[in-house]
Order: structure tokens, then C-alpha cells, then sequence
């Protein structure tokens, strides 16, 4: 079976401590007031002396959906799911960050970057992980609430927390089903936060056009041969080019 | 020597084959841009053969960039050097007399692929009505691409600008001239694929398509073929030519 690099997050051990946030931030140098990951505070924000609210911290990012509905939205292929590590991949050479993608997020993961201007997103480290690190965030963790790897793998941390839960895991449920690769252990609080994937209207209007230009090209194309068939086959019967 | 008729410029005849070969490389480039199941044009591997062809997508969008933009240099150096000839064109082919270019586009449409016979058997007379510098067919393709080459160069530009001066807020440009550049490139393609017919494999436009190198056409062609340009240039001595 390919891989799929993947989060399971067990959502009690968070502290809301927010080191994640900014590891994430030095480590892929996001411009200022942009964010590739969160911590989503839960709807029971625990006061001092109240004993009936209880902590609840939803840690997150790009969850590499397995029904990546950014893919969708994106002409070129510039962000793409990769079939052997089950990565969304954002290739920043080809993305001219026009923006399709970002609302196609029903978790709002991406983000046109400031400075690059290309669309940007968790993409769990590469450079780290070729030096042999786990993601910034999960590296900095002090609780290790964050578990990152290949969840196919039952040999991977991840792997064996993933078999060992499988009956309880959560994921974030969104109105468009991207079936999500970040798993929560613990209650996470709210799980259902995700919107609808929105494909802007110009997207949608390149898609519908497709079949309308494609069909006007071929037109075109029966029109050359029916021309290039009578030329074969009445041989060319016009002597206008001759005066008397 | 059969007498000839001048026809194009040499700064016309430049420019026809400049943009000529424009066209197929950022078509050829262009098209390997497009990988969206939803979208690409063959539905085929030729996104992935053309990309692994020049070390990734990004270097074929580098490519495909690049000559989109001698291509837009090109032009404006063509209005530079020939700017008469191009208004003497563009007031060709935007001039549409409807009564006698609707007739004759109908019926040569039927001519060139039904023949005569069909005409004649509707009561109609097969022979075309006289057509000026241009005839209906070349100005209805001539009106198609140089309003698609503008759409396709706009877009072009705000695109390349895109990830380099454009900001958040602008992205609505960018993913619109997406769209419009794809649907412009398609009508055009589809007027070319006649075009290129017409001008370079149907005999009887074999005249024409010597001038796109000679410059000149036979006497005899400009007579038959462009009777109302003919008529001018005898009357009033040669015309200013495109
Ligand atoms: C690649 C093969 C092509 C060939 C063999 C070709 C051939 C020709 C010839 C022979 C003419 C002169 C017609 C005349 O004045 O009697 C012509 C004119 C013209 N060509 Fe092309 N051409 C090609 C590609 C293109 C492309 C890619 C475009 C633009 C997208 C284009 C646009 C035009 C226009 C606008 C004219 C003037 C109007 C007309 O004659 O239809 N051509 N071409």
C-alpha cells in the first residue's frame, strides 16, 4: 500500500500553548498575520475558579485530504495530491497564484503568501524531513500531542497510534466531504466546523467552456476534412482562375 | 511576366510567420499548462510527456511565458515599423458589406464542401460575389484572431504579472484571464485549423499562399479571387497594401 503521511493528534494532551504556531512560522518563514497551522480554541474557554468548563484544544493544519477538492479547483496542476506519499503538494514553480484554491478549502488551510504570492499551505517540512526531523510542529510539541507519519505503516509511530484508536478516532467534518488525513485521539471539541468547498465562478466557467470549445475545434476539424475529402474526391472543379 | 498585383509588405509577411511560429510553440506549450481532468484538451499524457520533456511544470510555464512575450514584442514592433499597414488592414477586415459577405460565405461554405450542385439544385447561382482586398472567409478569421490575439495578450499579461506585482485582492483578475485566455486560444485554434487549409493545402488559393513569401499575386488571381481590389487597383493604380 502507497503511503499516506498523515497527523494523529490526541487532543487532551494539548495545552493550547501555541508552540506549534510559531515553530511552523519560523520554519517555513510565513509572512507576517499569514498561518499555515492552528490551534482552535473550543467553545468551553475555561475560566478561573469554574470547574464545570473543561479545556478542550483542537491543534491543526492541511489535513492532505484524500479528496482533495483544491486539486479540483486548481487549471494546472500545480497543487496535486502526490500518489506515492498521499501529500497535497503545492509545486511553487508552476503555481502563478491565481487563488482558485483557497476558497476551495472548506478548512481554510491555504492562503495566498504574501510575500511569495503563490498559494501556501502545511506541506509537513520537506527540507526537515530530508534531514531527517520530523515537522516543525511536531518537533517543538511539549506535550507530543502532534504524531506525524506514514498512517499505513503499523511499524510508524503514527501507524500504531492510528490501528490502536481506529474504533474512536475523529475527524473534522466539513460540508463537502474531503475525507480528511489528520486524526484526532481525545476529544477535540468541536468536530464540525468545516464549510463548503467553493470553486470560484471563473474555474467553473473555464470547466463549463471546455466541452463548448472543444466542440467548435472539432466542428472546425470536420469542416477541413469534408473540404479535404471533396478535394481528393471531385478534384478541384473550379476554372475561375482561368479568364475566357 | 504575367502582370501582378503587390499584396503584402515585407514588414506583413514578417509578422504573418513570426506569429505563425509563435503560435505553435505557445500552443504546444500552452496546451501542457492545462492539467485538470475537467479541462485538458486531450484528456490524454501530453501535460505529463511535455512537462518531463523540459524538467517540470515550471519550466515549461517559464518557456510558454517567454515566448508569449517576444511574441507581444513582436507586434508592438510591427505597429512601430509598419503602423500604416496595420490600419490598412484592420480597416479590411472589420469592413463587412452583410448583404454580399453573408452570400458569399454561404456559399462557399457549401462550394467547398458539397460543390455546385447543391446550389443549383436551390435555384441559387453558384458563382460568389465579388470580394475586395479580403474575402469573407479570410476577414471572419482575421476579426477572430486579432480580437482573440488582444483577449490572449491581455490575459497573458495580468497572469505573468500575477505572482510577481499582483496582491491578494487581485486574484479574481488572474483566475478570469485564465479562463478567457482558454476560451480565446480555443476559437482561434478552431478558425486556424480552416485558415491553414484554405491558405496552404487548397489549390486553388495557391496564388495566395505564394504571396505570403513573394509579396505579389498574378493579375489573373487578384481578378478572379479579389475582383473589388482589382477593380481598384486598375482604375486607380496599385493600393497601399496591408
Ligand atoms: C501555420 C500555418 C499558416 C499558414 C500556412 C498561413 C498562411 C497564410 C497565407 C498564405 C496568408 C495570405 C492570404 C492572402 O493574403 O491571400 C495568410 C494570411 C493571414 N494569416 Fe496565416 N497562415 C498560418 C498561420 C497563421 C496563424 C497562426 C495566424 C493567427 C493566429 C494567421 C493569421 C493570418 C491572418 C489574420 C491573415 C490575413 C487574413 C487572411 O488572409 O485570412 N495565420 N496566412
Amino acid at each position: 500500500m502507497a503511503q499516506q503521511l498523515a497527523m494523529v493528534i490526541d487532543a487532551a494532551k494539548c495545552i493550547d500553548c501555541k508552540a506549534c504556531v510559531a515553530a511552523c512560522k519560523v520554519a517555513n518563514d510565513v509572512p507576517e498575520d499569514q498561518f499555515r497551522n492552528w490551534i482552535k480554541p473550543t467553545q468551553d474557554v475555561p475560566a478561573p475558579g469554574v470547574l464545570t468548563a473543561r479545556a478542550k484544544f483542537q491543534p491543526g493544519a492541511c489535513m492532505h485530504c484524500d479528496n482533495p477538492t483544491c486539486v479540483d479547483a486548481c487549471p494546472t496542476g500545480a497543487t496535486y495530491k502526490d500518489p506515492e506519499t498521499g501529500e497535497v503538494v503545492i509545486d511553487d514553480d508552476l503555481c502563478i497564484g491565481c487563488g482558485n484554491c483557497i476558497p476551495a478549502c472548506p478548512y481554510h488551510a491555504r492562503f495566498r503568501n504574501a510575500a511569495k504570492r503563490k498559494a501556501d499551505k502545511c506541506n509537513y517540512c520537506p527540507e526537515r524531513r530530508a534531514a531527517g526531523l520530523p515537522p516543525a510542529c511536531v518537533d517543538t510539541c511539549p506535550t507530543k500531542a502532534r504524531v506525524f507519519g506514514d498512517v499505513n505503516d503499523p511499524e510508524s509511530e503514527a501507524g500504531r497510534l492510528y490501528r490502536k484508536n481506529k474504533g474512536r478516532l475523529t475527524r473534522v467534518a466539513a460540508r463537502t466531504d474531503t475525507k480528511p488525513n489528520m486524526f484526532y485521539v481525545g476529544d477535540p471539541g468541536d468536530p464540525t466546523w468545516g464549510g463548503e468547498a467553493v470553486v470560484p465562478a471563473s474555474m467553473v466557467a473555464m470547466k463549463e467552456a471546455a466541452p463548448l470549445v472543444k466542440g467548435v475545434v472539432a466542428l472546425s476539424g470536420l469542416g477541413v476534412l469534408a473540404m479535404l475529402g471533396r478535394q481528393f474526391l471531385a478534384g478541384n472543379d473550379s476554372k475561375e482562375d482561368r479568364d475566357g | 511576366m504575367a502582370k501582378m498585383h503587390k499584396r503584402h509588405d515585407k514588414s506583413d509577411i514578417l509578422i504573418h510567420w513570426f506569429n505563425a511560429v509563435c503560435w505553435v510553440l505557445l500552443l504546444l506549450t500552452g496546451v501542457g499548462l492545462i492539467q485538470n481532468p475537467a479541462i485538458d484538451p486531450f484528456g490524454s499524457g501530453y501535460p505529463e510527456a511535455m512537462r518531463s520533456l523540459v524538467g517540470g511544470g515550471g519550466n515549461l510555464l517559464a518557456i510558454h511565458e517567454g515566448i508569449g512575450l517576444v511574441w507581444i514584442a513582436g507586434f508592438i514592433l510591427y505597429l512601430i515599423v509598419n503602423f500604416r499597414g496595420a490600419r490598412f488592414f484592420l480597416a479590411e477586415v472589420f469592413s463587412v458589406s452583410p448583404a454580399r459577405d453573408m452570400g458569399w460565405m454561404l456559399k462557399k461554405m457549401v462550394l467547398m464542401t458539397l460543390g455546385p450542385k447543391p446550389l443549383k439544385a436551390m435555384g441559387m447561382d453558384p458563382e460568389l460575389p465579388a470580394q475586395g482586398f479580403y474575402n469573407m472567409g479570410q476577414k471572419a478569421f482575421a476579426q477572430v484572431s486579432v480580437a482573440g490575439g488582444v483577449v490572449i495578450a491581455v490575459t497573458g499579461v495580468i497572469m505573468y504579472l500575477s505572482d510577481r506585482t499582483f496582491g491578494a485582492e487581485a486574484t479574481g483578475w488572474v483566475s478570469w484571464s485564465i479562463a478567457l485566455h482558454f476560451i480565446a486560444v480555443g476559437l482561434v485554434f478552431a478558425g486556424l485549423l480552416v485558415h491553414i487549409y484554405m491558405a496552404a493545402i487548397s489549390p486553388e488559393e495557391r496564388p495566395g499562399f505564394k504571396s505570403m513569401f513573394t509579396g505579389a499575386v498574378p493579375d489573373d488571381y487578384a481578378k478572379h479571387h479579389h475582383r473589388l481590389w482589382w477593380e481598384k487597383a486598375e482604375t486607380e493604380g496599385e493600393q497601399p497594401t496591408e
